[in-house]
């Protein structure tokens, strides 16, 4: 032994008398560094329950869970995040990738009890010490999992687009869609939004995975106007898409047409048909827009014998003959239409059904109204078929209902959009008024500048009021169009010196009067602030209503027509059991792709009206 | 200005430039992705990445220890790029007198698990980056032969499945199999869960 082993333990006992050089740190005071990652909190308002936490947790520590007091609505699925500890292993994809931001940690982490099962909650939804804890982990700022910009979609520009009526938006090419198909999570938060309920998720993953024909087969399952849809569709799931939290959402609506485009006509068919016997059954449907076509084309894949009557010479409805060619070029509203024309859909232009009694005219089978004969009446029609459907839409434009409106210089949107698509010149000469906010009146500003016209609209509310897609009213800017808002009609004028050749527009401006909490502002007239403006023309475009006159007194009282206004059930439904009835006459919405849904709901009412009928004749 | 190396230099952007007249680097290609040789970039005055081959790779980071002052192994890592078959590893060197950092990216085959990714040891040059070879040999499967304990379980005591960083290791899968799910355990999905809600006669 040497002398410093000897010596070393006093040495030791030296240090007794020391100060320690280890510092007592009690058990209960030890917090998680700043961004320590520590218990998940979640901000239920913020939260839609997507699920995209569950889907990244490489640890399957997520379950998607109802929660007490959370609603199931448009955008948010109603269900949570529950987490078990068990399996977390604190890595915070989960709060990466979140789509809200609403999932953090707090910086808490220690929790001793001996009941495992307590270690598996909804955070956020049961009172946690640590729930409004400042410090914790969170994004940082600028880190970003998801993809928050949209792929910009080609467009001609406003001074080329005045040139003439060619589409305008010039669609995606195959590596744009899959790096716009890459940014959408397949939450399918947006098939509850979309009217027809798409499967928008599942085809945009046929984009990823390059299978067009499976994404087309998937569109078609829903929805058969997929070229014209991937155009004009008012896209209500895009603004409930999760990436919409984050930043733009999923351009869904391009995606779709996306498809369309690519898909090879002549693979239609096979992609669409099914194996359904033929039945002998005959339904007829009034009216070939979306409604009418819809219905038509489910009800033949189910085997029905089904014909079109439809009163102009061609199909679409007001997709043709309200909605311009530089948002949707015939050809393509062509596609959808002969589609469904070439699985045995029999479609009668030229042929408007009336409100006549007794029709003297051929029969039905004789090849009615398209021969020149008279097309057969709503009452033949019902007793000559099994069921009858009808989607004819809202033709009648609205009027202003002010003084002067029968001025020869006022002419409604509607029609001047019609006399486009029939290739007929409107006579609008140079300073146009469009009085409207919505869709048609930016389709008939925007149609007018086209034609060489100066275009002003005036609308009663503000902008942000205007029901017309945003982008519409966007473009419409671009294109040079006018806009006057809080701007009330009051009377249309002949000035003498104008002769019946321009229209003194006598308009007031409007001021917004708030109308209590949940309620839009209402536009009140100021006396004392009225303009008059002389216009070569000026055009309504307020929205239009029904016309079902076609429909006998008798017959419409047991249908349900009240007032131009008809309600029906979920599947089309009316108050008399073999009629049905969908589209822009009695849904909410009033755009194409609730047309599209009304259609396919009153197919599926048919059908079970039709097969209980038969099973009542069996029985019998 | 560092004075105490055969090569002095002040910024980043002169590192680089003497870097390649001197031959340590090619010269940078067009190409930007992190696997290709040749490439390089300043992200930040203190900070730059260079791509070389890993036949250069010893030499380069050699230079730098002994010529340019990156007295420092920060870290050595790696990151699978499955889709280019590669592995791309990354030496961080820092130099105490600037206080630069410098990451010397090195792309090696792939290969399967077994046949082996291989690299050049270092552990001869810092003591410490046989610990990371180590660590790299387990998570990865790359192998640095002659660094010291190489072969031996690193944290992942009795791992017998496809090291769990290679990107073909299916994470949730294995946490599905080898955890048992907790009774009573159950999960809703978004859309059906909504259309049961909101439209469930449609
Ligand atoms: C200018 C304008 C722009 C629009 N823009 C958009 C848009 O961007 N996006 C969108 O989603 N929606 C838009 N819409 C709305 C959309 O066009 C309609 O919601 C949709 O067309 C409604 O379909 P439907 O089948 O109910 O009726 P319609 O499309 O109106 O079709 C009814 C059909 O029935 C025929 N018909 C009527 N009566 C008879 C009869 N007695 N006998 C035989 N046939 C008859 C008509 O000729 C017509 O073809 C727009 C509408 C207009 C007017
Ligand atoms: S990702 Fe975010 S928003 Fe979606 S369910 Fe999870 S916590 Fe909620
Ligand atoms: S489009 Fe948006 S809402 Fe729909 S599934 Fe994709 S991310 Fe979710």
């Amino acid at each position: 032994m040497s002398l410093k082993d000897i010596l070393s333990p006093l040495t030791v006992w030296r240090r007794t008398a020391e100060k320690p050089y280890t510092v007592i740190d009690p058990i209960n005071d030890r917090p998680g560094a700043a961004r320590y990652r520590g218990f998940h909190k979640n901000d239920m308002e913020a939260c839609i329950g997507c699920g995209t936490c569950e889907t990244i947790c490489q640890n399957a520590a997520i379950d998607l869970v109802p929660v007490e007091g959370i609603e199931t609505t448009n955008g948010d699925s109603g269900l949570r995040p529950q987490i078990d500890y068990g399996r977390c292993c604190w890595c915070a994809l989960c709060v990466d990738i979140c789509t809200t931001s609403s999932l953090t940690m707090s910086n808490e982490y220690i929790w001793v009890d001996t009941d495992p099962e307590v270690f598996r909650f909804v955070p956020g939804a049961e009172n946690k010490p640590w729930d409004n804890s400042e410090l914790g982990y969170s994004r940082a700022e600028g880190y970003q999992l998801l993809d928050p910009e949209r792929v910009e979609m080609p467009e001609l520009e406003p001074d080329t687009r005045l040139t003439s009526f060619i589409e305008m938006v010039q669609g995606y090419s195959a590596e744009q869609a899959k790096k716009e198909a890459d940014r959408c999570v397949e939450c399918g938060i947006c098939m509850a939004a979309c009217p027809a309920h798409m499967d928008i998720p599942g085809y945009i993953k046929a984009i990823r995975e390059n299978d067009i024909n499976g994404g087309l087969a998937l569109m078609y399952q829903t929805n058969p106007f997929p070229a014209s849809c991937g155009r004009i569709c008012t896209h209500r799931c895009e603004e409930v898409c999760a990436i919409n939290h984050t930043g733009d959402p999923i351009a869904i609506r391009w995606l779709k047409r996306y498809i369309a485009d690519m898909a090879d006509e002549s693979d239609y068919q096979a992609i669409t048909k099914t194996a359904e016997p033929e039945r002998t059954e005959k339904v007829a449907i009034i009216g070939a827009g979306p409604g009418g076509l819809s219905a038509a084309y489910y009800l033949r894949l189910l085997g029905y014998q089904v014909t079109v009557f439809e009163a102009q010479p061609h199909g679409g409805g007001m997709l043709r003959y309200g909605i311009p060619e530089y948002r949707l070029p015939y050809d393509q509203l062509d596609k959808d239409i002969d589609l469904v024309a070439s699985l045995g859909v029999e479609i009668k232009y030229n042929t408007r059904i009336n409100g006549l009694k007794e029709s003297n005219g051929p029969k039905e089978s004789d090849g009615p109204g398209s021969d020149g004969g008279p097309a057969p009446s709503f009452e033949q029609l019902y007793q000559d078929y099994d069921a009858v459907f009808f989607s004819t839409g809202l033709p009648d434009p609205y009027t202003l209902g002010i003084q002067g409106e029968d001025h020869p210089r006022v002419i409604s949107g509607i029609s001047i959009l019609e006399d486009v698509t029939a290739g007929k010149t409107p006579d609008l000469r140079k300073s146009v008024a469009v009085v409207g906010g919505g869709n048609v009146a930016m389709d008939a500003a925007r149609t007018a500048r086209r034609m060489g016209c100066e275009v002003t609209v005036l609308y009663r509310r503000r902008e942000v009021d205007m029901p017309a897609d945003e982008e519409e009213i966007t473009e419409a800017k671009e294109e040079g169009v006018k806009f006057i808002t809080q701007a009330i009609p009051v009377r249309i004028e002949d000035k003498p010196e104008a002769k019946g050749e321009q229209a003194a527009f006598v308009w007031g401006e409007a001021e917004m009067v708030d109308q209590g909490e949940d309620r839009r502002p209402k536009p009140v007239l100021q006396e004392d602030k009225i303009h008059t403006d002389l216009f070569d023309t000026v055009v309504p475009a307020i929205g239009q209503g029904s016309s079902l006159d076609f429909i006998p007194e008798d017959m419409a009282a047991k249908i349900g027509i009240i007032k131009y206004k008809i309600k029906v059930g979920l599947h089309g439904e009316t108050g008399e059991p073999k009629i049905f009835a969908g589209g822009d006459i009695s849904n909410r919405l009033k755009d194409a792709i609730s047309a599209i849904a009304d259609g396919h709901r009153a197919a599926k009412g048919i059908d079970r009206y039709l097969r209980e009928n038969q099973s009542k004749k069996e029985t019998s | 200005m560092n004075t105490s190396y055969q090569y002095s230099y002040t910024n980043i952007e002169e590192l680089l430039e003497i870097l390649v007249e001197k031959g340590f680097i090619a010269p940078a290609t067009e190409q930007q992705h992190a696997t290709v040789i040749g490439r390089r970039q300043v992200q930040s005055s203190d900070l730059a990445f260079v791509t070389v081959a890993p036949e250069a790779a010893r030499h380069l980071i050699l230079d730098l220890r002994d010529r340019f002052g990156f007295t420092h192994l920060v870290l050595l890592t790696a990151v699978d790029y499955i889709e280019e078959g590669k592995f791309l590893l990354t030496y961080l060197l820092h130099n105490y007198e600037l206080h630069h950092d410098i990451g010397v990216q090195v792309p090696i085959g792939r290969e399967a698990a077994e046949a082996g990714a291989s690299m050049e040891s270092i552990h001869d040059l810092w003591a410490q980056a046989g610990t990371y070879q180590r660590e790299l040999k387990e998570m990865f499967g790359i192998d640095f032969p002659g660094s010291p304990r190489v072969d031996e379980p690193f944290i992942l005591e009795g791992w017998d499945e496809v090291p769990p960083m290679r990107r073909e290791f299916d994470t949730k899968q294995y946490s599905e199999t080898t955890y048992f799910p907790r009774p009573g355990r159950s999960t809703n999905d978004p859309a059906d869960y909504m259309r049961q809600k909101l439209y469930p006669k449609e």
